[in-house]
C-alpha cells in the first residue's frame, strides 16, 4: 500500500481501510508484496492510532504464509502458499525440532536446495507452543508478542531484532522454491516494528 | 545360475521382426536372467518352508530386481554408458500447440537428439490401436490430453541431463497459441446391461445379457452420446428390445406404491492414481550393427508389450526397423493395473531407435508418474433401487454409470463393461437395467486399477443398501441375508457363477464380530467422552479373471531333484513366483529354486498359433480353427483381474501333475519294484510328498533326489510345457503319453525326456469354453465383507478407525501370508480412496505436472489401526477347491463400510469420495 | 563443484567432483551403481530413498537422499541397504521381515530397513519402557510410504525383534 495521504479526508479513508484489514482473518496470506515506510504513517496524527497503524503493516509480514506456516498452533508445521499441513507429517518433538526419525535438519539445509524445491536455514524449527500464532487475530498475535511469557521472555527491543535481524526469520524474504516471499525486506519490517515500539507499542483492536 | 544351454529360438512376427531370445555371453556381470530368476541356487530359498517368499533374500539385500535398477552397464554385451532421455508434456490442452522453445538449454545443456511427431511421421511409425492417439502432439494440433507427450529429449550425459532437467522445471518451454477448446471425441463405449428372470427360477429369463446377447445404444450423430431410449427404428432392434425391458423396469420402479421402497440416488467416486511405489523407467539400446533393439522394461503384459513395440517399429523405414528385438522383463515395484498395457514403453523404445547404439533410459519422477501414469476413472453413478417391504427383497434395480475417462481410450470401455455387470454386488433381483458409458475427455488417461471400475458402483450400492435398511427398516445383515445371492441364481448378465459362492457365512461372520454386535455400546461409550462412534459393513464379491486368460508355464526337475519353473505371470508384489512353487510342489514334492517369471519366449516347443479376437470370435469360426492341433483362442495374457493365483499357476500345476504320473510315479514304481500289473501301479493318486519324500500306503518313503536322479538315468519323463486358456472355464483336451490317455484341463503340451528337449505331443478331442460365454460376465468371484468402527472427533471432524475386520474367501490359499498382506494392503488402499485421495481431472489435477506426494496424500501407518485390523480367511470348501484370486475384493468393502461408519456417527450420509476431515467437520457444525 | 569423499557400507568412495546441485540419491545410484537405496518421490514423502548416517559417537539416524545435496555427505559415513548383511549373513531384521512376509513388492523394504535399525541402534543406547514400545515403533516408521501391505507386518516384524531381545532394548 503505497498512498501517501495529503488529506484528512484522505487520512480518514486510510485509517478505515486499516480497520478493514485488521479484521481479516490472520492466514488469508493476501498481503501485498510491499511494506509502507515509517514514515508514510506520519499523517496519523493520534500516537495510538498511529501505533497500532504501524503494527498492522508489520502484521501482513507476521500473518503471512513464510512465517504463520511454523508458528502453528498445534504440533503440526504447514507449507506452501496455501499452508496445507506439511507433507510428510512432521512433528515438533520435544525441542521443536522434531520428532528422533524426522528432525527437521535432516531435510532442511542449512541454505535452500532448489533442485528439490526444499527451503533451508541452518536453524530451522518450529516456533514453541506460546509462539504460536494460527487461528488468531492481529490484536492477539501482538498481545502475544509483548508478553514476556509467551514470547521466550524478551524485550520490545529484542522483538524488533529479531523480525528485523533474525537470520531463520530472515529466510521469509528469500524463501526459494515457488514460494511468496514475505512483503517488503527484512529490514523495512524491522523499521517498522521499531516505529511501533517507539511510538507506544500499541496494539491493534 | 540358471541355464548353459543357450536358447536361440526364431518367432516371426507379422511385421517380418524376429523376436529372438539370444544368451548374452556372461562377463563378470550376472546377466539379467540371473539377476530375476530367484531365489537361485545358490541362495537360501525362504519358501522352501514355507517361512518367506522365492524373492524374499533379494528384496531385503537390495538386489538389482526392478527396471529402475538397472542401467547399461548391468547388462553383460551392452556398451557400459548409459544417455538419459525425458519428455516433454503438455500441460495445456485446450490450445494450439505452436512449438517449444530450447533456448533454455543452449550450450552445453543442448540435448543430443530431439524427436518429435514429425520425426515419427518421417520414419514412419505405427501407433497399435490399443494405444490409438498421437503419440506426440504434432505441431499446429491441440494437444490430446493433458500430459500428452510433445518431444523426447535425449541427452548423452546424466550430468547435462540432470541439469538440464532443473533448467526446463519451472520454465515454460512449451508454446501455445489460438484457444480451440478441447478436442471432442465420440465415447469410447456404452452398453446397457438388462435381465428380466422367468416366471419361476428354473425357468429361462425373458431377456438377459447373457440370452439374448450385448447391446449398444445408438448415438447422437452430433455427439456421439448414446441414445438410451428405445427408438421406433428399423435398425437396432437387439438393442430397443433390451431397452424395452429396461423402460419397464424403471417405469416399475417410479410408480407410487406404498408396498414398496424405492430409493433413488447419486454418487460420485474420485479420480485416484494407482501410485505404485516405483515410478516407471526403462532401458533401451538399438544396437545398428545386429539391426537388434534390447530392452528391459516393467510391465504387467510382456507379451502386449513385445507385440506393440514390434507393431510400432514393423514398418518403420530400414534405418528405424530393427530385424530383432529383445524384450526383458523385470519385477516391478507394484502395480495395480497401472503397469499393465501402459504406453510407456512405446516411447522407451522410440529412444532406442533414436540414439542408435547408445543405450538410452527414460524414467519418470513422481511428478511425471502422476502426470502420465494411467488413472481409475472418476465414475458419477444414478442408482435406483426397489425393495418389497413386507419381505425386504429387491424386486427391481436400475443404475446409469457414466465413466470419466481421460484422452485415450486404453481399458475404458472394458473397465465400463465390468463395472456396469457388478453393479448389483452380492445380491439377486429379478429385474436389472444399468447403463453405462466411458467418455473421453482431456483428463490424463484411464485404464486398469485395482478393482477394474467395480469398487465404485459397489461402494454407491453398499452405502445405498445401508440407507435402504434405515428407511425401510431392517437389520443392515438380515437384509443382505434376504437378498444374496444363492448358488445357481443368475446374476443380472443371466449367468450363474461357478465358483462357490460363500456370502452367507462371510455374512454371519460379520455379524457376530465384536465389531458389529459392540456398536450401539460403544457409540453411547462415545457420547459420553464426547466422540462420535460409528460402526459401518459392506459386503462385496468381485470376479477374478478376465474372460480371456492364459496360463502358460514349464516345469523341469534335474537329476539331484531340483525344480525350476518357467511361466508367464508378472510379479508386482503379489507373490506369484512362491504361490506357484508352492502348488508344484504339492505335485512334485519340492519348492522349486529357479523361478522365471514373465517369460514370453519360453514356450516355442508347443508351437501355439492363434487367430481372431477371444472375446468375439462366434462358435464356427472358433471350431475350425480348433481342427488346427496347433491352435488357441489366445497365447498370452497380463497380469490383471487377480488372475496370479487361479490362472497364473494353474499350466505349472497341469505340467507338474504330468511329470509326477508319467515321470516320477513310474520312476518310483520301479524303485519299489512294483510291476506295472500291480493293482498298486495304478494308486498314484493315493500317494502323499512329505518333507520332501513320497509316500505310498506300505510302501518304503522314497526321496525327491532318488526318484529325480533314477528318472534322469532312465531317460524318463523329466520335463513338461502346457498351455491352457481360460474363458470361465479351462480349455481340455487328451494326450496320449506313453501309451496311456491322459486327459487335462490343457490345451498344449510338450514333455522333455531326461536331459533332452522338449517335444510336442499332439492333442485329441479339445474342448476350448464355447463362445456363448462371452456374453456371460463373470463367472469367478470371490467375496469379502469388512466392518470398521470409527471415532470422530466433534470439534475438528478428525477421523480414526478405531477397528478393522475383514473376512474373505479364496478357496485353497497358495501363500497363507500373502493373502492377509494383501488384505491388510487392500484395507489401506480403500482407506486411502474412501477418505484421503483426489485428483481434479483437469487443469488442475496431475495432468499439469505439479503434483507429487504431498498433493496426492496416500494412508500412512498412523492413518490405519495397525493392531486393530484383524484379517479372517475362510478355509476352503474343501481340500479341492481351487485357488481364488482376491488381491482386488480385499480392497472394495473398505470403502463403504468407511462411508456407513460415518453415517452412523455423525447422521450424514456422504455420497462423494473422499470424504475429508473438512468435509466431516462441515456437517458437524 | 565440491570434492566429495564419502563412506559407504565401511568403504570409501572418491574424491570425486561433483555438481553442487547432484542429489544423493542420483550419486548413489547414477555415479555409484548402488540401486539398492531407491528412487519413489523426489520429495521426501515416501523415504524409500532413506540411507542411514552414523555419527562419530555411534549413533545413527535416517536420511531421505532425494532432496538433499550429495556434498552435504562429505566426510560422513552412511549404511545403505546393501551393507545390512556381511559375508552373506543376513541381519536378524531382515531375516524378520522375510519370515513375516513383511514385504510385497519389495520397493520401500530398504527405507524400512534403515529405519528399523535405526531403531534398533538407537533403543540398544536408550532403552523404552514395553509400554511405550508400538508407539515408538509407529512414530519412527510413520514417515515411510508403503502402497502394498497396509504396513502391519512390518511394524509386526520390528516389534518381534525387540521381543525377542528384551533385555536389550526395553526397560
Amino acid at each position: 500500500m503505497k498512498s501517501e495521504p495529503r488529506t484528512k479526508t484522505t487520512v480518514l479513508t486510510f485509517t478505515a481501510l486499516l480497520a478493514t484489514l485488521i479484521s481479516i482473518h490472520a492466514a488469508s496470506g493476501a498481503a501485498a508484496d510491499m511494506l509502507a515506510t515509517p514514515e508514510s504513517f506520519a499523517a496519523i496524527a493520534d500516537t495510538a492510532a498511529r501505533s497500532a497503524a504501524l503494527f498492522t503493516e508489520a502484521g501482513k509480514v507476521l500473518t503471512h504464509p513464510r512465517c504463520m506456516n511454523c508458528h502453528p498452533a498445534g504440533d503440526r508445521p504447514r507449507q506452501g502458499d496455501v499452508q496445507r499441513l506439511h507433507q510428510p507429517p512432521v512433528a515438533r518433538g520435544e525441542d521443536g525440532f522434531g520428532l528422533p526419525a524426522m528432525r527437521c535438519q535432516i531435510c532442511h539445509q542449512a541454505a535452500n536446495f532448489e533442485p528439490a524445491g526444499v527451503p533451508g536455514n541452518p536453524a530451522w524449527h518450529l516456533a514453541p507452543h506460546e509462539m504460536g500464532w494460527e487461528g488468531k487475530t492481529l490484536a492477539q498475535i501482538c498481545e502475544q508478542i509483548k508478553d514476556p511469557a509467551r514470547n521466550g521472555g524478551r524485550s520490545l527491543e529484542d522483538i524488533v531484532h529479531h523480525v528485523g535481524e533474525d537470520h531463520l526469520v530472515g529466510w521469509a524474504w528469500a524463501p526459494g522454491g515457488d514460494r511468496t516471499p514475505a512483503p517488503g525486506t527484512q529490514a523495512q519490517a524491522g523499521a517498522l516494528l521499531d516505529a511501533w515500539v517507539k511510538t507506544g507499542a500499541v496494539c491493534p483492536n | 545360475m540358471g541355464t548353459s544351454r543357450r536358447d536361440f529360438v526364431k518367432l516371426l512376427t507379422s511385421s517380418g521382426i524376429a523376436l529372438s531370445v539370444s544368451r548374452l555371453a556372461l562377463a563378470e556381470q550376472p546377466d539379467f536372467a540371473a539377476r530375476e530368476i530367484l531365489p537361485g541356487r545358490q541362495a537360501w530359498n525362504p519358501a522352501a518352508t514355507g517361512a518367506g517368499r522365492i524373492d524374499g533374500v533379494a528384496k531385503v539385500t537390495g538386489s538389482k530386481l526392478y527396471a529402475s535398477d538397472f542401467r547399461a552397464a548391468d547388462l553383460p554385451g551392452w556398451p557400459a554408458k548409459t544417455s538419459h532421455a525425458m519428455l516433454i508434456r503438455a500441460t495445456d490442452a485446450t490450445h494450439i500447440y505452436d512449438g517449444i522453445d530450447l533456448s533454455r538449454l543452449s550450450g552445453a545443456l543442448k540435448p543430443s537428439v530431439v524427436v518429435t511427431a514429425e520425426d515419427l511421421a518421417r520414419i514412419g511409425t505405427r501407433v497399435p490401436e490399443f494405444f490409438a492417439g498421437d503419440l506426440f502432439c504434432p505441431l499446429r494440433k491441440t494437444p490430446l490430453y493433458l500430459g500428452q507427450p510433445i518431444a523426447l529429449l535425449i541427452f548423452e550425459d546424466f550430468d547435462v541431463f540432470d541439469q538440464a532437467r532443473f533448467a526446463l522445471r519451472d520454465a515454460t518451454i512449451v508454446k501455445y497459441g489460438e484457444e480451440t477448446g478441447a478436442i471432442t471425441r465420440l465415447p469410447y463405449a456404452a452398453f446397457r446391461f438388462t435381465r428380466v428372470a422367468g416366471a419361476t427360477p428354473e425357468a429361462p429369463d425373458v431377456y438377459s445379457p447373457f440370452k439374448n446377447g450385448w447391446v449398444s445404444p445408438g448415438k447422437f450423430k452430433d455427439t456421439g452420446h448414446p441414445i438410451w431410449e428405445r427408438l421406433p427404428l428399423p435398425t437396432g432392434q437387439e438393442y430397443a428390445e433390451a431397452a424395452g425391458y429396461g423402460e419397464d423396469i424403471r417405469a416399475e420402479l417410479a410408480a407410487d406404491n406404498p408396498a414398496r421402497l424405492v430409493l433413488e440416488r447419486q454418487f460420485e467416486t474420485q479420480s485416484v492414481d494407482p501410485m505404485f511405489l516405483e515410478p516407471e523407467s526403462a532401458l533401451a539400446w538399438y544396437d545398428p550393427g545386429r539391426k537388434s533393439l534390447e530392452l528391459v522394461v516393467g510391465v504387467q503384459s510382456p507379451y502386449d508389450t513385445a507385440e506393440s513395440v514390434a507393431f510400432l517399429l514393423g514398418a518403420a523405414e530400414a534405418a528405424h526397423k530393427p530385424a530383432r528385438i529383445n524384450m526383458q522383463f523385470a519385477y516391478m515395484g507394484g502395480g495395480f493395473g497401472g503397469r499393465d498395457h501402459t504406453p510407456f514403453p512405446l516411447y522407451v523404445a522410440l529412444a532406442g531407435m533414436f540414439f542408435p547404439g547408445r543405450p538410452v533410459r527414460l524414467a519418470n519422477n513422481r511428478y511425471e508418474q502422476l502426470q502420465s501414469g494411467i488413472k481409475r476413472h472418476a465414475v458419477s453413478m444414478h442408482t435406483r433401487m426397489g425393495v418389497d417391504r413386507a419381505t425386504g427383497k429387491i424386486f427391481a434395480f436400475a443404475a446409469d454409470h457414466v465413466l470419466h475417462a481421460g484422452g485415450l481410450s486404453n481399458f475404458s470401455p472394458h473397465v465400463a463393461t465390468v463395472g456396469a455387470v457388478a453393479a448389483l454386488g452380492v445380491y439377486y433381483a429379478p429385474k436389472v437395467d444399468v447403463t453405462t458409458v466411458s467418455l473421453p475427455s482431456r483428463a490424463v488417461t484411464a485404464g486398469s486399477m485395482r478393482g477394474y471400475g467395480t469398487l465404485q458402483p459397489m461402494t454407491a450400492l453398499e452405502v445405498l443398501v445401508d440407507e435402504m435398511c434405515t428407511a425401510l427398516p431392517l437389520d443392515p445383515i438380515e437384509f443382505r441375508r434376504r437378498n444374496a445371492l444363492k448358488p445357481g441364481e443368475r446374476r443380472m448378465t443371466g449367468n450363474t457363477y461357478s465358483v462357490s459362492i460363500r456370502t452367507p457365512e462371510i455374512l454371519d461372520k460379520l455379524e457376530q464380530h465384536s465389531i458389529w454386535r459392540d456398536r450401539a455400546a460403544e457409540k453411547a461409550r462415545g457420547r459420553e467422552a464426547g466422540i462420535l462412534v460409528g460402526t459401518g459393513v459392506a459386503c462385496v464379491t468381485k470376479n477374478y479373471g478376465t474372460g480371456a486368460d492364459c496360463s502358460l508355464a514349464a516345469v523341469e526337475i534335474d537329476p539331484q531333484g531340483r525344480i525350476a519353473i518357467r511361466f508367464d505371470e508378472t510379479e508386482i508384489g503379489n507373490a506369484v513366483g512362491t504361490a506357484v512353487a508352492n502348488r508344484v510342489a504339492n505335485y512334485l514334492g519340492g519348492v522349486a529354486d529357479e523361478i522365471a517369471l514373465a517369460q514370453t519366449k519360453a514356450f516355442t516347443p508347443l508351437a501355439l498359433v492363434r487367430s481372431g479376437d477371444p472375446h468375439t470370435i462366434d462358435q464356427k469360426t472358433q471350431d475350425t480353427a480348433a481342427r488346427n492341433p496347433r491352435w488357441v483362442p489366445e497365447t498370452f495374457s497380463a497380469t490383471a483381474a487377480s488372475t496370479g493365483a487361479h490362472v497364473g499357476t494353474h499350466a505349472a500345476a497341469e505340467a507338474a501333475r504330468v511329470i509326477f504320473r508319467f515321470g516320477l510315479w513310474p520312476t518310483a514304481l520301479e524303485l519299489w519294484r512294483i510291476a506295472p500289473n500291480d493293482p498298486r501301479a495304478a494308486q498314484w493318486q493315493a500317494a502323499r510328498w512329505k518333507d520332501g519324500q513320497l509316500t505310498a500306503p506300505s510302501l518304503p518313503p522314497l526321496a525327491l533326489a532318488d526318484i529325480a536322479a533314477r528318472a534322469h538315468t532312465r531317460n524318463g519323463i523329466t520335463g513338461a510345457m502346457a498351455h491352457s486358456f481360460n474363458r470361465w472355464a479351462w480349455s481340455q483336451a487328451d494326450f496320449k503319453i506313453d501309451g496311456q490317455n491322459w486327459t487335462a484341463e490343457i490345451d498344449a503340451l510338450a514333455l522333455r525326456r531326461g536331459a533332452g528337449k522338449f517335444v510336442r505331443l499332439d492333442r485329441a478331442n479339445v474342448k476350448f469354453p464355447p463362445t456363448t460365454l462371452n456374453q456371460s460376465g463373470p463367472t469367478y468371484t470371490a467375496q469379502c465383507g469388512t466392518l470398521v468402527r470409527v471415532e470422530i472427533d466433534r470439534g475438528t471432524g478428525a477421523l480414526r478407525i478405531a477397528k478393522g475386520y475383514s473376512v474373505l474367501e479364496c478357496g485353497n490359499a497358495l501363500v497363507p501370508q500373502v493373502v492377509i498382506g494383501q488384505a491388510q494392503g487392500g484395507f489401506a488402499m480403500g482407506v486411502g480412496q474412501a477418505l484421503l485421495e483426489t485428483l481434479p481431472l483437469y487443469e488442475d489435477g496431475p495432468g499439469n505436472g505439479k503434483w507429487t506426494l504431498g498433493q496426492y496424500v496416500v494412508a500412512r501407518g498412523s492413518d490405519l489401526p495397525l493392531r486393530d485390523l484383524e484379517i479372517e480367511v475362510l478355509p476352503p470348501v474343501d481340500a479341492d477347491e481351487r485357488p481364488k484370486g482376491i488381491g482386488e475384493v480385499v480392497m472394495i468393502p473398505v470403502v463403504a463400510a468407511l462411508v456407513n461408519a460415518i453415517f452412523d456417527a455423525t447422521g450424514h450420509r456422504f455420497r462423494a469420495l473422499p470424504v475429508t476431515q473438512a468435509m466431516i467437520k462441515g456437517v458437524l457444525t | 563443484m565440491t570434492t566429495l569423499t564419502v563412506t559407504i557400507n565401511g568403504r570409501s568412495y572418491g574424491p570425486t567432483e561433483v555438481r553442487d546441485e547432484l542429489t544423493m540419491n542420483d550419486y548413489l545410484r547414477e555415479y555409484l551403481g548402488l540401486t539398492g537405496t531407491k528412487f519413489g518421490c523426489g520429495a521426501a514423502q515416501c523415504l524409500s530413498c532413506a540411507v542411514i548416517v552414523d555419527n562419530p559417537d555411534g549413533s545413527s539416524y535416517t536420511s531421505p537422499t532425494c532432496i538433499v545435496p550429495a556434498t552435504s555427505f562429505n566426510g560422513k559415513s552412511i549404511r545403505t541397504v546393501e551393507g545390512h548383511a556381511k559375508n552373506g549373513e543376513l541381519t536378524v531384521l531382515q531375516k524378520a521381515f522375510i519370515e513375516h512376509f513383511a514385504f510385497q513388492c519389495g520397493y520401500c523394504t530398504a527405507g524400512f530397513l534403515n529405519e528399523g535399525q535405526v531403531l534398533l541402534d538407537r533403543l540398544a543406547r536408550k532403552r523404552v519402557p514395553r509400554a511405550d514400545l508400538e508407539k515408538t515403533i509407529a512414530e519412527a516408521l510413520d514417515g515411510h510410504l508403503c502402497r502394498c501391505t497396509g504396513y502391519a507386518k512390518y511394524h509386526e516384524a520390528v516389534r518381534d525383534v525387540i521381543l525377542a531381545d528384551p533385555q536389550r532394548y526395553l526397560l
